[in-house]
């Protein structure tokens, strides 16, 4: 526990260097403020403007859904750069023979920021939130957000053996995100493509109020996480 | 000769690190999305993605190639080998500029857009500003998280203000805002000369500060985080 502890405030005076830590702070708030008051005046602006009675406000669940995604996606991909900056200095293969070991080094570099980032919505999503959404409601989305951000950086770490390829793997992976946007859109049966995409049930939970669809959410998350970790120790 | 040789290896060096595979499945993803909407939006969905992603994909690569050539001891090469600075971006330029084009073609012909040519031509403009940009902030970073923090103000003032004039919710005066120009080109309208003219200011005087840029970091090699 003292080792994953070192490692992770290790981690953490690493973003301190690059202001990554002032920003990883800050942003969810600012973010915040911005979901929670810009965008109601973007929509008062739009509806003036183009003379519709709603054009964003329709889609406020879904805004919801993303920032419950944003904390936790932006703390684990952080943590993923700097497991690729490990990996590129040959770094991290010393820190797997210390007392850290593999699972110590797992937990301090995606574990501990996804409880972090966990804590962090389960605070700011009430008071920045859209909609009404209830407790269980907020529980549900924090964990799927908190989830996603997991595999995000999972797949980021697997996929790529340097910071170019991880940025590549970025781009696609945080695509995943968007499966979230098809139930609201695509009402065809069309849509169960994308089935694989944890994003896309949390999607469906929230746009067609069914709350099984979340379970199916979180078991297919897992089952994304013991693949890519099982394929990311085998890398390693 | 040599930047042939540059722009080769720059080419080389995307394929290597999967961007074409990358851009392939972006392409396709983006071209679904294009067919998915109304028709009437086809053609401003277009040129929203095509703004913000092929078109602006040096905002997006250009720290992790300048780092990884770093801790490949590259630009130490460079610094004693014939390559000029300018002919090193202007491989950067044309290599990223090159895959924006066959993307941004893709997705126009899928949008079925109204003026090809100008819309193509809006792409290598607004990729050029975009990559020297990005030259200039990734020359003068550490490490991968610092580039992503400098470019998000790079970001902010180039996209916003674009996509606004997109939708016609800025003032008149902002119509030759260089970035603004792109975005009208890369709409399909002919842009006027004063922009035109403000655009080819805005890159010589960012290919030059980039030029200065890359002479610092290929003279202070040694003393940086590889």
């Amino acid at each position: 526990m003292k080792a994953i502890r070192l490692s992770f405030f290790q981690m953490l005076q690493y973003m301190r260097r690059d202001m990554m830590l002032f920003v990883a702070c800050f942003a969810p708030i600012l973010a915040g403020l911005m979901f929670r008051y810009a965008i109601p005046f973007l929509e008062i602006v739009l509806t003036d403007l183009f003379n519709l009675p709603a054009i964003i406000s329709p889609y406020y669940a879904l805004i919801d859904i993303f920032f419950a995604m944003l904390s936790p996606v932006m703390f684990c991909f952080v943590s993923a750069m700097v497991s690729l900056e490990e990996v590129d200095e040959n770094t991290a293969a010393y820190l797997f023979i210390t007392p850290l070991g593999k699972t110590g080094y797992l937990a301090a570099r995606f574990g501990v920021p996804a409880v972090i980032a966990f804590i962090i919505t389960t605070i700011l999503l009430p008071v920045f939130k859209l909609t009404s959404l209830s407790f269980v409601e907020i529980i549900s989305l924090t964990i799927g957000g908190t989830l996603q951000g997991i595999i995000i950086s999972l797949l980021i770490v697997t996929l790529s053996s340097n910071k170019l390829e991880g940025m590549a793997v970025t781009k696609l992976s945080t695509l995943m995100i968007f499966g979230a946007v098809i139930p609201f859109f695509i009402k065809h049966n069309i849509q169960y493509v994308l089935f694989l995409l944890p994003a896309f049930w949390i999607g469906k939970a929230i746009s067609e109020n069914t709350p099984f669809c979340v379970l199916l959410a979180f078991a297919l998350s897992a089952i994304w996480i013991f693949f890519l970790l099982k394929q990311y120790l085998q890398k390693i | 000769m040599r930047l042939r040789g540059l722009f080769l290896w720059d080419i080389r060096f995307q394929a290597k690190y999967g961007f074409y595979f990358l851009y392939a499945v972006l392409t396709v993803i983006y071209t679904i999305i294009i067919l998915a909407v109304p028709e009437n939006w086809r053609e401003k969905t277009a040129t929203v993605l095509i703004f913000s992603d092929p078109a602006a994909m040096g905002l997006f690569f250009m720290g992790a190639i300048i780092l990884l050539e770093k801790s490949q001891h590259t630009p130490c090469a460079f610094a004693v080998s014939p390559v000029r600075p300018a002919e090193y971006i202007i491989s950067k330029v044309g290599s990223l500029a090159t895959v924006s084009f066959v993307v941004a073609a893709a997705l126009a012909l899928a949008a079925d857009v109204t003026n090809l040519c100008i819309v193509l031509l809006g792409t290598v403009i607004s990729s050029t500003i975009f990559t020297l940009l990005a030259i200039i902030i990734a020359t003068n970073i550490i490490s991968l998280n610092q580039f992503i923090l400098w470019v998000v103000p790079v970001e902010i003032l180039c996209f916003v203000p674009a996509i606004l004039h997109l939708f016609q919710i800025t003032p008149g005066w902002l119509r030759h805002y260089p970035l603004n120009v792109c975005m009208e080109m890369l709409a399909g309208f002919t842009p006027s000369i004063a922009g035109i003219f403000l655009v080819m200011v805005l890159i010589v005087f960012l290919f030059f500060l980039s030029k200065h840029c890359v002479v610092k970091m290929w003279n202070g090699m040694g003393g940086v985080k590889l």
